[in-house]
């Protein structure tokens, strides 16, 4: 039996995910705007659909942020998952120093340690580039990653781990069969998290970019001075569809797998 | 186990996801190419975004061989802060008039070679010899405009002075640039002195005025005031030349742009070459290609923006961005205009000002 | 275990010979600090060349000049910690850690609820609502916050859905305000704030809450006695995550909130750009960090009191 309260909750989780969603109807509708402007409606058109696929600088600039988000997110997700096992093998003290070192980045407007690491990056000489941005992103989104990580790490029970020791598994096998598959969802969601931050960061792009390297919201960013046109609302109304056309599909798939029977998987 | 199995299909999901967006991304985007050590191959501009029109590049590529990357900024300061790396990559540089004294203390653009350089006669009288770049020895000027105001006259009947943004008749309909030069142009001008001024006393006049002013603003705003303006939810606005807020005047006929009988500013952004740049060849060759008045006439019909190119005003085909003040401001508007410079030693009284302001 | 053995050995070994250690032996306590060493290398790495060397360089600068142009002097000077204990800054300090903590507090609540939402879900479930939350943050930022300009804007949809409610009478101007910049922030915030509690929430047993409900505990008291102290990792980690962040905040409360009010943010993005004043703007974060490692540090010992003061009731 479901308490009113827990019915409550959930309707209020389900009316912030709708929240979630408001501003972005405003962006699809207006993606279909005649106008040259976003402010004004002028009428149903698909044009500004043509003007983005045309626009080879938008596109790369999506190719860059694309790029730079799947690196940047995985070696952040990969750094924090072995931070939070090794954190887990300190002692106190050290892992309070650790976990704060880790942190640190987030504390430091990003501005101040942008111009920072720009200037470290024109010490070694080196040249600006995709190297450098993602470098300057995985400062970002490592403490993301690892808090999340260490957080989902430090809510296992550590029983489990102990009991595969006990039946003989060596660490890389409690790893691979124990500890991996607990912290899968949290992994995907620190990995979610992290292409997203990477995905929409302006200011750490703003130091670290270098010729050619200009990403998405750079390259919008500076178009306001312009003013922006609804090609911009074009471009997030393709990739929202195009998200859910991959939920739509991974959901069929699970429920094919689930009709068929085979939905176990060995190991 | 289910939850495993969803967990991996999860895991799957995001990388394909992600994957696939790289690959949609490939599929339309030309190669971004990276200089590397080119002799005259490439050409890689940082520049304001949409000042050198996408045609202009195309026209000298194509006339050239050369292959330009462009990259765009927001800020002056996110420029000068790429420049003094040293390691940014870039051949041309487009920094605004105040900057170019900046770059030019700290060394971080050469000298031009004045001898490569054909067509600079080409230039409008007030940008041949500024105040900012004596004789032109490190930029040469591409785009110009003005800071000035505009206003709705829905709202405001019509309207020639500063005073109008410091009218507390259009209370929470008011609002000024985010922009720290931009404001103090106003205030400054407004209690009669020159936006140039250095002199501390003046400035802290102009800081009262502008905290005055803080209450019946309707907040500061650099980045859709031409919208604004446009919806009526602004009276009158502090506003920079070009263009949106050229879009806006052109397609809004209740919108006007004015250059306050003050004085107002004129700005301009030029090109410089960084030192240490690789194509030093390829960005002289972009230069004279901007000097031509064909080409410089792509500024205003491409980019709705004022070319320092007197010479390609007959090339320009929309004749309207001529009269219209807010892409091309006349002449007699702009005679008392100074070009802003650099403070100097004066910043710190801008700073403590300007905070005061914003802080209050 | 040999079973032909027809007579045990006349002396029996002390039993402890035969176990396995149960202190490490020095070789293995080298393999196992090799091996937490390796696992914590590449982060600390990280950490270590890109943040710590610029940090390094931050504070060096912050006790340096500003030249004329721009750039940074060199020298030695207290001047610009001095400078910020000028009222006005200390105002702009209150003011952010005031809008940071109300941020937080909103969306640790919010992220609780949803996460508490989520892991109720069948598991095949949780990951595609993880990734429908995350998925209009790939919109750009500035995309989304024009779309709020929209909806707020007078006589836009949010007026008319205010003045059918009877809550407005015409239009209203919402923008630019505090409120709306509030609102910005807590959209902009609300992933970050679910994540990270979802991950930890995911690991509790939800036998746990079922338990504690059939031994009578109300809704409350099974959240704030059996899941929020299992879940206390994720929401710390949450509220960190909120917290510090929006303290360094800047196109927000320009776009929604008119600029009129500024957040640290703002004033250490103005110090380095518009005041060209670099070793201001360093000295203002090194308080900033300052203020932050004090905090977090009276904070941790409040946690770790709270804890241990729990912990001495729950066995009492």
């Amino acid at each position: 039996m479901r308490s009113l309260a827990d019915r409550a909750t959930g309707w209020l989780a389900r009316g912030v995910i709708v929240f979630l969603y408001v501003p972005i109807v405003v962006v699809v509708v207006l993606s279909f705007n005649d106008s040259d402007v976003t402010y004004k409606w002028a009428g149903f058109s698909t044009r500004w659909y043509g003007v983005l696929a045309g626009d080879t600088d938008l596109l790369s600039s999506l190719r860059v942020s694309a790029e730079v988000g799947v690196a940047s997110a995985t070696l952040a997700t990969a750094g924090g998952l072995l931070a939070a096992m090794g954190m887990a093998r300190l002692g106190r003290r050290f892992r309070a120093v650790f976990s704060g070192g880790l942190f640190l980045p987030l504390v430091i407007p990003e501005i101040v340690l942008g111009v920072a690491l720009l200037s470290v990056f024109g010490t070694l000489r080196a040249d600006l580039g995709l190297t450098t941005l993602v470098l300057g992103h995985l400062v970002v989104t490592l403490p993301y990653a690892a808090l999340i990580v260490l957080g989902a790490h430090g809510a296992l029970d550590p029983a489990l781990d102990e009991a595969a020791a006990d039946l003989g598994c060596n660490a890389w096998q409690r790893f691979r069969r124990v500890t991996l598959p607990l912290l899968r969802q949290p992994l995907v969601a620190a990995w979610l998290l992290c292409f997203t931050i990477s995905f929409g960061n302006i200011v750490m792009s703003t130091f670290t970019s270098g010729v050619g390297t200009t990403t998405l919201p750079l390259r919008v960013y500076s178009l306001l001075k312009g003013g922006l046109t609804p090609e911009i609302n074009a471009l997030g109304t393709l990739l929202v569809l195009f998200t859910f056309l991959i939920i739509l599909g991974a959901g069929l798939r699970q429920m094919r797998r689930v009709l068929v029977g085979g939905d176990g998987t060995p190991g | 186990m289910p939850r495993r199995a969803v967990s991996r299909t999860l895991l799957a999901t995001s990388f394909v996801a992600s994957s696939a967006l790289l690959a949609s991304a490939c599929g339309g985007s030309g190669a971004t190419a990276t200089s590397s050590s080119g002799g005259g191959k490439n050409l890689n501009i940082y520049a304001w975004a949409g000042e050198v029109p996408d045609s202009v590049v195309k026209g000298f590529e194509k006339e050239t061989g050369i292959k330009v990357t462009v990259d765009t900024f927001d800020s002056n300061e996110t420029m000068t802060a790429k420049l003094s790396s040293g390691s940014s990559g870039y051949d041309l540089v487009e920094p605004s008039q105040y900057t170019v004294q900046q770059l030019i203390g700290q060394q971080l653009v050469q000298p031009l070679d004045h001898a490569k350089i054909k067509g600079l006669d080409n230039l409008a009288a007030k940008f041949r010899d500024p105040s900012y770049d004596k004789g032109l020895k490190y930029t040469v000027p591409w785009i110009w405009g003005t800071t000035g105001f505009a206003y709705n006259d829905k709202c405001v009947k019509s309207a020639t002075s500063w005073k109008t943004l410091f009218d507390s008749k259009y209370k929470g309909k008011l609002y000024m640039l985010d922009n720290m030069l931009a404001a103090y142009i106003a205030g400054l001008q407004v209690t009669g002195h020159r936006a140039t001024s250095t002199d501390k006393d003046q400035i802290s006049e102009a800081t009262s005025v502008l905290q005055k002013q803080k209450n019946i603003l309707a907040g500061y705003n650099s980045t859709n005031y031409p919208q604004l303006l446009a919806s009526g939810r602004a009276c009158a606005a502090e506003a920079w030349s070009g263009t949106a807020m050229a879009k806006v005047v052109q397609s809004d006929s209740h919108v006007h742009y004015v250059i306050p009988e003050e004085g107002g500013s004129v700005w301009t952004d030029g090109l410089a070459v960084p030192k240490g740049a690789k194509n030093t060849t390829s960005a002289y060759k972009f230069i004279n290609y901007l000097l031509r008045p064909e080409v410089a006439a792509k500024a205003t019909d491409d980019g709705s923006s004022a070319s320092a190119n007197q010479a390609a005003r007959s090339y320009v085909k929309g004749k309207a961005a001529l009269n219209n003040p807010a892409v091309y401001a006349p002449d007699s508007a702009i005679a008392k205009a100074d070009f802003l410079l650099d403070p100097g030693t004066a910043m710190q009284y801008f700073q403590q000002g300007w905070t005061k302001v914003k802080a209050s | 275990m040999t079973e032909t053995v027809a007579a045990p050995p006349p002396v029996s070994p002390p039993p402890s010979v035969s176990l396995p250690p149960a202190v490490p032996t020095r070789r293995t306590g080298v393999r196992r600090t090799a091996v937490t060493a390796a696992l914590l290398a590449p982060a600390g790495l990280t950490v270590g060349a890109l943040v710590l060397v610029p940090l390094a360089l931050v504070l060096r600068n912050s006790f340096a000049t500003a030249d004329p142009y721009g750039g940074i002097q060199g020298g030695f000077t207290l001047a610009n910690y001095h400078e910020l204990l000028d009222p006005v800054y200390l105002k702009v300090f209150g003011y952010s850690l005031g809008m940071a903590a109300l941020n937080s507090v909103v969306c640790l609540v919010l992220g609780y609820m949803v996460s508490y939402y989520l892991v109720g879900r069948p598991p095949r479930r949780q990951g595609l609502l993880l990734l429908l939350i995350i998925v209009p943050f790939w919109t750009d930022f500035l995309v989304r916050t024009f779309a709020w300009i929209n909806l707020l804007s007078p006589g836009g949809p949010v007026n008319a859905l205010t003045d059918a409610l009877g809550l407005t009478h015409g239009p209203t101007e919402w923008i630019p305000s505090q409120g709306a910049s509030f609102v910005g922030l807590v959209y902009a915030f609300l992933p970050t704030a679910i994540f990270p509690v979802y991950a930890s929430l995911r690991g509790v047993d939800p036998a746990l809450g079922e338990a504690a409900r059939d031994l009578g505990c109300g809704w409350w008291r099974v959240h704030t006695r059996v899941l929020l102290p299992l879940a206390r990792p994720g929401l710390l980690a949450a509220a960190l995550l909120t917290f510090v962040p929006t303290l360094g905040v800047f196109v927000i409360p320009v776009l929604l909130g008119g600029g009129k009010h500024q957040l640290i943010g703002n004033l250490i993005v103005t110090l380095y750009t518009e005041f060209r004043n670099q070793p201001m703007g360093a000295a203002a974060s090194v308080v900033l960090l300052a203020l932050m490692i004090v905090s977090l540090a009276v904070f941790g010992a409040a946690a770790g009191r709270l804890r241990r003061a729990q912990r001495k009731g729950g066995t009492s």
